[in-house]
């Protein structure tokens, strides 16, 4: 696959039969890229990456230092810790998007994948719902309401709000668990570094 | 269930307000929008619904002895304050009468409100309130420590949790800080606004939003 929307997801770890069971799991609907090391996971990230599979555990390079330079990189892809024990850490105060507990199922995998997918889809809305609010706000400032009305760009504008409205409350079902909250949250947070 | 936020106001559309409904409180300074803001969410402790306050300004335990003040025999496990003042890092502590205090490292520490404010709920459900109210004063502070971009995804976000928490909230802005622009572009994340003016020497309100049409003027 190499169509341009389908998402990118790159896994990165050490165990090669542990990797490969991954990919096989994940490449009927994304496309999926390797890394071996922490060191090979930073080479092949780029912009076009959506979703990092990143085990905690790797010689080299671990997991929470390759986490720190995604972070200080700015880059906008989410981040899934793999870790072989349930962490002992307060997960909301790290900076990683989801937990994996090893060995992973193959519907668990994919669910990860696709919340952390449906929380960019999420950042993307409210991002565009944000622009056309400003536009709104602006128009109605220079216009009368008269104006207003026969105005296609405002009714284009509001009709696109309205519609963005329903989409974000049926994305992440309108931010139902405490995870997408925070993840939410510390997103706007990144980009406002 | 729905709210009876009619207290102190009296407007017909809020004696019954949908659970998720955000409210921005908007007037300039010194008129009273956090008091009104305490007066609703100390209505709602009376009948033993949760209270939740993020302050930017007082103190917790200044918000705190205010609220006793508001509401006799308050159950204070189900009162919970994030303190955004920004003294010292992220931390949480109950107080002897069994309020749930969460600091946060400052109003622009988005990760750490969500964190205090995801406790916050936890704990409030965990002593047995269900629905509760919420009060943020205010998003002035907010948007000095960040853009208004960020405080209208922030005021969003945090709707959209209250949507599915069932909880009403809150919020308060002084009219005069901020541009034109701005007030209107934050408007949008509410679902209702209640305007405060002074005015000939009087302190009145009205409500907009929240499927009606503007109401008139009212004292209070």
């Amino acid at each position: 696959m190499s169509d341009a929307d389908t998402p990118v997801v790159l896994i990165v770890e050490d165990e090669p039969d542990v990797a490969e069971t991954y990919r096989l799991w994940l490449e009927g609907d994304y496309e999926v890229r390797m890394a071996h090391s922490g060191d090979e996971g930073l080479e092949e990230l780029d912009e076009s990456v959506d979703v990092v599979l990143l085990d905690r555990m790797m010689p080299g390079l671990s997991g929470d230092e390759v986490l720190e330079r995604i972070r200080d990189r700015a880059l906008d892809c989410r981040v899934a810790m793999v870790t072989a024990v349930e962490p002992d850490f307060d997960i909301l105060e790290m900076g990683f998007d989801a937990y994996l507990c090893k060995p992973i199922k193959s519907d668990q995998l994919y669910d990860t994948v696709e919340n952390l997918l449906d929380r960019s889809e999420y950042d993307d809305l409210l991002q565009e719902y944000y622009s056309l609010v400003e536009k709104q706000a602006t128009l109605e400032a220079a216009k009368s309401s008269a104006e207003l009305t026969d105005n296609e760009e405002y009714r284009a504008v509001q009709d696109r709000i309205d519609e963005l409205q329903g989409n974000l409350s049926t994305t992440l079902d309108g931010i139902d668990s405490d995870e997408d909250f925070i993840a939410t949250l510390r997103g706007l947070d990144d980009l406002d570094e | 269930m729905t709210y009876d936020l009619s207290e102190p106001l009296g407007f017909d559309a809020l004696t019954s307000v949908r659970p998720g409904s955000n409210i921005l409180v908007s007037g300039p300074a010194m008129t009273g929008k956090a008091d009104l803001a305490f007066t609703m969410l100390a209505d709602g402790s009376r009948r033993d619904e949760g209270a939740l306050v993020m302050t930017t300004g007082d103190r917790a335990d200044e918000v705190l002895d205010d609220y006793r003040a508001r509401v006799d025999d308050l159950d204070e496990s189900r009162v919970a304050v994030v303190d955004c003042r920004g003294e010292g890092s992220r931390s949480s502590e109950r107080t002897p009468d069994g309020a749930y205090v969460h600091h946060v490292s400052s109003p622009g520490d988005l990760t750490g409100i969500g964190i205090g404010i995801t406790k916050s709920l936890e704990t409030l459900a965990n002593n047995g309130a269900d629905d509760g109210r919420f009060a943020l004063d205010s998003l002035s502070t907010m948007l000095t420590y960040t853009d208004r971009k960020t405080v209208f995804k922030f005021c969003h976000v945090l709707s959209s949790r209250f949507d599915s928490a069932g909880y009403v909230g809150l919020f308060t802005i002084d009219s005069e800080a901020h541009d034109d622009q701005t007030i209107q572009v934050i408007k949008q994340a509410f679902d209702g606004m209640i305007e405060i003016r002074d005015h000939e020497g009087t302190r009145q309100a009205r409500l907009l939003g929240l499927a009606g049409q503007p109401t008139d003027w009212r004292e209070f």
